[in-house]
């Protein structure tokens, strides 16, 4: 049996040693081998980002050797796909090999776009990226007083980020003492400041407690980067002088090349996880098009039951589990307090008020990821 | 029929079968004690903390499913491979100091010869041969 995992992200890595640990006797006696073929040959801890872009990390402790954190029994190549054959059960690599499967996981993540809204490269930044963290970083540091406004597209990665930025906002311009000389104005597209209601009803009365002006059904329809101007879909505009954008995401470039779904999702089996009229191929993480958040959260309780169903189609020869659209994430509130969000596809989220235990648990959890991606936690 | 208060100790029950002024001190004082150690943490800590937590529990793991160090565990628990070890350890103090008082070989033919009369030497070579049998054995059966 041929398991091939294609992406060394979160999703990828944990289901890649999950496998290798559960199947340790069975790759012994040479009945099973893991590969897993990846773009990088390092592994990024993205929520990290956004602690870059506020100065609480730097960018060398987001990475790892991808190696390091897989399991040695795991066959790991730096060669990422260009081409998938689902009917003939092959891959081909950009270093021209193919690689065929019995088996395949696609774990392939998501990008950003921000080219595809008028401006909002050249205006905008954002800490989606290295590079964005770190320029972003840099804008804060410089910035003197005046507006900061934020805008959001949807779908994106972490759905509470862009509120977690503005309570980190309000806090970063609060301890360099220009927080009075600081408009923070947040822009949101639907009718709420946060597509989940109960997370909007929470963040609201936060935001008025932080001093954040909030403008709701604002979706962006162009940057103008030279009058520092930004134009809605609703005809409403916002002046600013540092823009923060959520930028529109897709999925992979080479899942849309190779017409796996439109936009780059993949149409997967929300519950058991395989990709639609593939029963051999499994879907995890961002590359879905499951109506669940776009977290490492939901990549690593995916990837867990993707495990589970592997592991039991080897040994018993049936599934075992349904995913359940389980989703867990933290939420920085500001003022060292976090809270947290746990929800799948039948309960809501029912936020806590933030305290500064939680707020620590998050900032452990940024050294804890490493254990999570190596199938420890 | 007792009550509550008849039950609980002296230092608990007050006047009036309530918490007793001292017990509430030392409640107090926990309090104080939680929220100075809440206000001395910072994230910094919280982060070298939870890096020694996460590494030491990656470390472990490795150890732990690493069937080779569990083998050498295992020989290691009996008295006579902790014997073993500590007769090594005291073999490498006494090399060590040996080997810095000793004057530079003669080198040639001769030293080799000289060398290779003396007992401890002998013994040497033959403790050597067998634990290379002993490994080469053991590979094979391995395999």
């Amino acid at each position: 049996m041929q398991i091939l995992i294609v992406g060394g992200g979160t999703g990828g890595t944990i289901l890649g040693n999950s496998l290798a640990r559960r199947l340790a006797s069975e790759i012994r006696a040479g009945k099973v081998r893991i590969t897993l073929l990846s773009a990088s040959d390092k592994h990024m801890y993205q929520p990290g980002l956004l602690y870059v872009a506020f100065g609480q990390m730097t960018p060398d402790q987001l990475y790892r050797d991808e190696a390091s954190l897989l399991e040695s029994s795991i066959d790991f190549h730096v060669d990422p796909v260009t081409e998938f054959h689902l009917d003939r059960n092959e891959v081909k690599t950009g270093s021209g090999k193919t690689y065929a499967y019995d088996l395949l996981v696609i774990a392939t993540g998501a990008r950003i776009v921000p080219q595809e809204v008028p401006g909002m490269a050249e205006g905008s930044e954002n800490f989606y990226t290295e590079e964005g963290a770190l320029r972003l970083h840099k804008r804060l540091m410089e910035f003197r007083g005046g507006t900061v406004a934020m805008v959001v597209s949807l779908p994106h990665k972490c759905p509470v980020a862009p509120i977690e930025a503005m309570f980190l906002l309000h806090d970063f311009f609060k301890a360099r003492n220009i927080r009075d000389k600081v408009k923070l104005q947040y822009n949101y597209p639907v009718n709420h400041v946060h597509a989940t209601a109960n997370v909007a009803r929470w963040a609201k009365p936060e935001f008025d407690k932080a001093g954040i002006e909030y403008e709701t059904l604002f979706n962006v329809r162009e940057v103008d980067p030279v009058k520092k101007i930004v134009y809605s879909e609703e005809g409403t505009e916002c002046k600013y002088d540092l823009l923060i954008a959520i930028p529109p995401h897709r999925g992979m470039e080479m899942v849309e090349t190779n017409n796996l779904g439109l936009g780059g999702w993949i149409p997967t089996d929300r519950f058991k996880l395989t990709m639609n009229d593939h029963d051999n191929v499994y879907v995890i993480g961002d590359a879905t098009n499951i109506p669940v958040s776009k977290t490492g959260s939901a990549a690593h309780f995916e990837a867990e039951v993707a495990s589970d169903n592997i592991v039991s189609v080897i040994k018993t020869g049936v599934p075992v589990r349904e995913y359940d659209g389980r989703v867990y994430c933290f939420i920085e509130a500001g003022f060292d307090r976090a809270t947290h969000n746990a929800f799948d596809y039948i309960n809501l989220p029912e936020l806590k008020p933030p305290t500064k235990s939680v707020h620590w648990f998050k900032v452990a959890y940024n050294q804890m990821y490493w254990s999570t991606v190596r199938g420890l936690l | 029929m007792s009550t509550d208060t008849e039950f609980a100790p002296a230092s608990v029950a007050g006047e009036r079968g309530g918490i007793a002024p001292s017990v509430l001190e030392q409640l107090a004082e926990i309090a104080m004690l939680i929220g100075s150690a809440r206000d001395a943490m910072s994230d910094e800590m919280v982060t070298r903390l939870a890096r020694a937590i996460s590494e030491g529990a990656t470390l472990l793991d490795r150890l732990t499913r690493n069937e080779g160090l569990l083998q050498l565990l295992r020989v290691l628990e009996r008295p006579e491979g902790q014997h073993l070890l500590i007769g090594l350890s005291k073999a490498l103090d006494l090399m060590d100091r040996q080997v810095a008082a000793a004057p530079p070989s003669s080198g040639g033919i001769a030293g080799l010869w000289k060398l290779a009369r003396e007992p401890g030497a002998q013994d040497a070579i033959r403790l050597l041969s067998i634990l290379s049998q002993c490994w080469v054995e053991s590979m094979r059966d391995a395999r």
